[in-house]
Order: structure tokens, then sequence, then C-alpha cells
């Protein structure tokens, strides 16, 4: 299944996320993260697209990987953060 | 005696050289080789330039771009899709370890919006920075500003809006569906501005460029001597051009 969401992060950017999954095992084929915002480092949202590949489509889950994810690699994110992406990827969800 | 920066006025150029000195200036700097750098640009052709994280396809509309002579290019930083057309472009190079450059990220962006908050007022134009990269006068937003840091070093540059022509804008760049084109532009003719709306005059680039240059002098009490690229840079300028900034791997990857 595939789909997207756009999704204006309050006080922040303008999130777009593109999300291939799978019905079956609701979890996270391939997603793509656009958008307005920073991070910093750059390469980190690469990363993130990478790690979340498998994951389950379950709010605390997605939220508990990111925020892992960024507190391990020191990812600062401006614009845009944990509650905001797991917003727009459950969003994507039909 | 007041620290030295250099000041690097490179005129026109095309948005893959625009691009790539500013990276080149970057590495340049985190080497060693330079010192903290203050840059004032133009584009030729027109250009439209994205942030790193955008969809091209989905920000810029190729094949008018292409009707029209108008470059497109992702940038090293973050932020949104701008037209540069007329504008004075501002990039800025220093370490992220300079006493004079505060090491979180939102507090430099706003020192640095700070140097073209002085210099809009060496011209006559009260602004403000809103967080997170906008300069607003009025209201209305007259420059736009995107900071990376690569290499413990510190690129920030920004457009300041000369003269705007926001048809002319959103006929380049994709907004959602011809029905809300109008409402859009509507709503962007009210957020957005220029020095030449403001002033309800127009002044030279020479004018603007120098009261900017003070503006920088002024907030980070500091003078600013002109020079030039060293060859170092200008060898980087043309390797990231061709295999970066012109490429279609680089400008399509998102």
């Amino acid at each position: 299944m595939r789909s997207r969401s756009i999704y204006k992060v309050p006080k922040g950017k303008l999130l777009k996320i593109s999300l291939n999954y799978d019905e079956k095992s609701n979890s996270i084929e391939k997603i793509s993260i656009y958008g307005d915002f920073f991070a910093y480092p750059e390469e980190s949202i690469d990363f993130l697209e990478n790690e979340l590949k498998g994951t389950l489509l379950e709010k605390k889950i997605i939220f508990e990987k990111i925020d892992s994810i960024i507190k391990k690699r020191n990812i600062e994110f401006i614009g845009v953060n944990v509650e905001g992406l797991t917003k727009g990827i459950l969003m994507c969800k039909k | 005696m007041k620290e030295q920066w250099r000041l690097l006025e490179t005129g026109y150029s095309t948005a893959f050289a625009n691009m790539a000195i500013d990276r080149a200036v970057l590495v340049s700097n985190s080497r060693g080789k330079v010192p903290p750098t203050i840059r004032f640009y133009r584009w030729q052709p027109s250009a439209i330039s994205i942030g790193y994280f955008q969809s091209l396809e989905e920000e810029v509309d190729l094949d008018i771009c292409k009707n029209f002579g108008v470059n497109y290019v992702r940038r090293i930083t973050g932020g949104g899709a701008v037209y540069h057309d007329k504008e004075l472009t501002y990039s800025i190079v220093i370490s992220e370890s300079h006493p004079k450059i505060p090491k979180n990220i939102m507090e430099s962006y706003r020192i640095i919006c700070g140097a073209i908050v002085k210099g809009l007022k060496n011209l006559g134009i009260e602004s403000t920075y809103i967080p997170i990269n906008d300069i607003i006068t009025n209201g209305k937003k007259i420059s736009g500003n995107a900071q990376t840091r690569k290499a413990k070093t510190v690129l920030q540059h920004g457009t300041i809006l000369i003269d705007v022509n926001v048809e002319e804008m959103f006929f380049l760049l994709r907004v959602p569906t011809e029905k809300i084109k109008d409402k859009l532009i509507a709503d962007v003719k009210e957020r957005v501005t220029s020095i030449k709306h403001v002033l309800e005059k127009e002044i030279s680039f020479e004018e603007i460029s120098n009261a900017i240059k003070s503006g920088f002098e002024q907030e980070f009490n500091i003078e600013l001597v002109k020079g030039t690229l060293t060859k170092e840079e200008v060898e980087l300028t043309k390797k990231f051009e061709d295999e970066c900034f012109s490429t279609k791997d680089w400008n399509h990857r998102r």
C-alpha cells in the first residue's frame, strides 16, 4: 500500500511523508521524508528513513524508534520534532 | 584594531556555481585556510533553489523552468524553495568554535539575521527576525535564511528581496491546484515584500550591498576587507559544480 501525508508541524515547518507499507504486517516497507524543515546533520534523515524500514505502524513504537535514533546519533531537528514525524507517518495509514 | 574578515563580492553566477562557491568557502574555512567570510552574490539566469529535504519535482515545475531558461538547484541547507530573481543573496562562513558565533543553532540564526536587520536599518527599513528563519518588515517577509553546519563550520545563506514578482514566482513554483492558485498568490502578496516596495523607490545594488556590509560589521564588531576566492577555492568550486550541483544525481535525489 502506498500513501502520502502533508502535515504542518505546530510552530514548525511543512512535513511531507511518502510511505509504502504492508497492510498485513502493519509495518513500514519504505519511507521518504520531505519538507522545508532543518535537521543537523542533514544526512541523518537518510539514515532515519533506512532505520524505519520494518517498523510497526504503531504510535508508541514509531515514536520510541525515532526518539532513540535522534538521541543515539545526536540529531538536532528545527521546525520538526519526533511528535510531528510520528504523526505525519501515521497520517499515511488509511 | 578590529578583527578583519573577508568580504567576497562575486556578482552574477549560475545557480550551480553559486552553491558550489558557498560550499568551497565552507571547506576552505574548515581547513583553516581562509578567515571568516561574508559573500554577496546574484543569480544569472534566475533560478530556483530548493531545500536539502525537499522533493524537486514536487516543488518545481521543471518544464516551465526549461521553457523560460530558469535554472534549479538543490541546496546543502534545509528550508524551503526560493525563486532567486531580483535580490541580494548573502552567505557567511565561520568556524563553529569562533567566539563571535553562538554554538546553539537558533542563537546563531538570531545573531546572523541581526546583521541583516542592522543592514536593512541602514537603508531606513525597520525589520525583525522571526524564528525560525524569516526577517519581516511591517508583517511581511523580506528575507529568508538557511543554515548548515559541516566539518565544525557554520554556513548560513539567505536572500534579501530587492524587488519581487509574485505572479512569476508562482508560475515557476508548484502549487497544489489551479483553483487555489489565485488565492495563494493573493496570500503570498500579503506576506512577501521587497526593499523597493518598502522604500517606494529603486536603489542601486551597490547601495544595498554597502548597507548590508555595514550591518555585518556592526553586528559582529569586525571590519570587512574585500578579497577574492583563493586558488584552492576556485578549484573546489569547479569540482563541486561538476560533481554535485549541476548533476541530476544531486538535484533529483529526493
